[in-house]
């Protein structure tokens, strides 16, 4: 015998304060923001409340481009692409969406971010990252 | 004085898609093999160390719903949420110490119960990559787009490995088949194909492990270590185990074997995804002659936090029935987002 189940619990996660902040700024400015540590000297992307590698809390705020490059990506099929992207101005990659066909992209490509007309302050007003038509690599 | 710790006792359920018993029932049974094997009854056992993932068992506390079949009633109990490998680690740790002599480890899932790749995705960062639908697969397809980059022959090579491994599986859960047509399954996370993905299932695996004062026979865990890596993938370098290179290190060390001059007769590596036994091969830079997965390993059968510990069972296998006896195996366990979590054990088979 099984007893079928389906959990379904509201939950609500604090972002934090730099995940706040950049949260924030994808919604009101279209705008990807990273963390620099002055001890590691290295950018992080996302905004980070602290470095993983040191440990230190006093990063620097900074505003990354919202060009980007493709650093890998798998297709999921009937799930679309997963990309991990380095915005212009970081050193590490993050994960988020890419946006277009299997065919259209390759590791190194330059990318542009693309963001929702409706933003919410969610990892989703960012829609993800397209071919840049305007760049030739 | 370090006390030596014996590998006394080994009791697994066979891996199975859906092993329709109740997780105690599962459980118990595997207790019940690895007590008889180690030739005592409860009362022998000073401590308990279990593994297990509530995610996967859908209740919280997952431990508590295995307390009496472990035997932890009134004893000592730890519960390690990890691969079981790492379970073993803090297992032995108690032996080391002196502080007792008989530790049962036990570790059980079913992936029968839910759907378990989407599980995984409440893994990840609840706020920057979870929202997005990102899970363990997604990350692994990831990796191996990197490794695959600029080498054309890669997904060839990884259909090869799983072909390899499940061949050599007699009850493999996923059916052997041919490089052509792994080549050809199902794309989940391209570059990555159903047939180079560890095929999962539903199991339990208990080791009884016993200081050498008890007189108990078998081979010896020489050493362990462990190592963790950034979560965030993008914070990694995820074209190198480089957790598994420290973890070994720290493994050698406490086995006081030389990193650079220990050899391995077996090794049971914890492979999730074929391209990850290129990854640890790489990372532990094995002889020739070492024998890997000498029962298919995971990419033949796969129970999510038993993954470690049944390769330690295997590995115990291999040791016991070397006909010198005075072998050395190198045992490996994984857990997390593309293996975040490292731990790998160092066993000796006692001369004959």
């Amino acid at each position: 015998m099984m007893r079928e189940e389906s959990i379904r619990i509201p939950f609500r996660f604090a972002a934090g304060r730099a995940g706040s902040r950049m949260l924030a700024a994808l919604r009101d400015d279209k705008q990807i923001l990273g963390s620099h540590c002055p001890v590691c000297v290295r950018t992080l992307a996302p905004a980070r409340p602290f470095c993983p590698e040191c440990g230190g809390e006093n990063l620097k705020t900074v505003e990354l481009g919202s060009g980007a490059v493709l650093v890998s990506w798998t297709d999921m099929p009937g799930r679309g692409l997963f990309a991990l992207v380095r915005p212009d101005g970081a050193d590490t990659a993050m994960i988020h969406k890419l946006l277009g066909q299997s065919g259209d992209f390759h590791i190194g490509a330059r990318l542009r971010a693309v963001f929702a007309a409706e933003r919410r302050g969610h990892i989703a007003d960012l829609q993800g990252f397209e071919p840049d038509p305007g760049s030739a690599a | 004085m370090r006390h030596q710790v014996i590998i006394a006792g080994l009791g697994d359920t066979e891996s199975a898609l859906e092993d329709s018993r109740s997780i105690p029932e599962m459980v118990l049974a595997a207790v019940q093999t690895a007590l008889a094997d180690a030739g005592i009854d409860y009362g022998a056992i000073d401590s308990v160390v279990t593994a297990s993932v509530d995610l996967f068992d859908g209740i919280t506390a997952s431990n508590i719903a295995v307390t009496e079949v472990v035997g932890a009633v009134m004893k000592p109990e730890t519960r390690i949420s990890a691969d079981g490998l790492a379970a073993i680690a803090h297992g032995a740790c108690q032996i080391w110490s002196g502080a007792y002599e008989t530790v049962l480890v036990v570790a059980h899932a079913k992936t029968s119960m839910a759907r378990y790749q989407e599980l995984t995705q409440w893994a990840m960062d609840p706020i920057h990559v979870q929202p997005l639908g990102v899970d363990f697969l997604t990350c692994a397809g990831l990796q191996a787009r990197l490794l695959a980059h600029g080498d054309a022959g890669a997904d060839r090579r990884w259909a090869q490995i799983a072909a390899d491994r499940r061949g050599r599986a007699s009850r493999p859960l996923a059916p052997a088949s041919s490089v052509e047509e792994i080549l050809a399954s199902k794309p989940v996370a391209l570059p990555l194909r159903q047939g180079m993905c560890a095929p999962m299932g539903d199991g339990a695996c208990a080791i009884v492990l016993r200081g050498a004062a008890t007189g108990a026979q078998g081979p010896v865990l020489r050493g362990i270590g462990y190592d963790l890596e950034p979560h965030a993938l993008g914070d990694r370098d995820l074209t190198h185990w480089h957790g598994l290179e420290r973890a070994l290190q720290r493994a050698c060390k406490t086995a006081e074997l030389q990193r650079a001059y220990a050899h391995f007769d077996f090794a049971e590596p914890s492979c999730l995804f074929a391209h990850e036994e290129e990854l640890f091969t790489a990372a532990v830079k094995l002889r020739e002659d070492t024998e890997i997965s000498a029962d298919g390993g995971l990419l033949a059968a796969c129970v999510p936090v038993v993954a470690g510990m049944s390769r330690l069972a295997t590995a115990t296998r291999q040791l016991r029935g070397a006909e010198d006896g005075g072998r050395r195996a190198l045992v490996h366990g994984t857990w997390g987002p593309v293996a975040q979590g490292q731990v790998v054990a160092i066993l000796e088979g006692t001369p004959l």
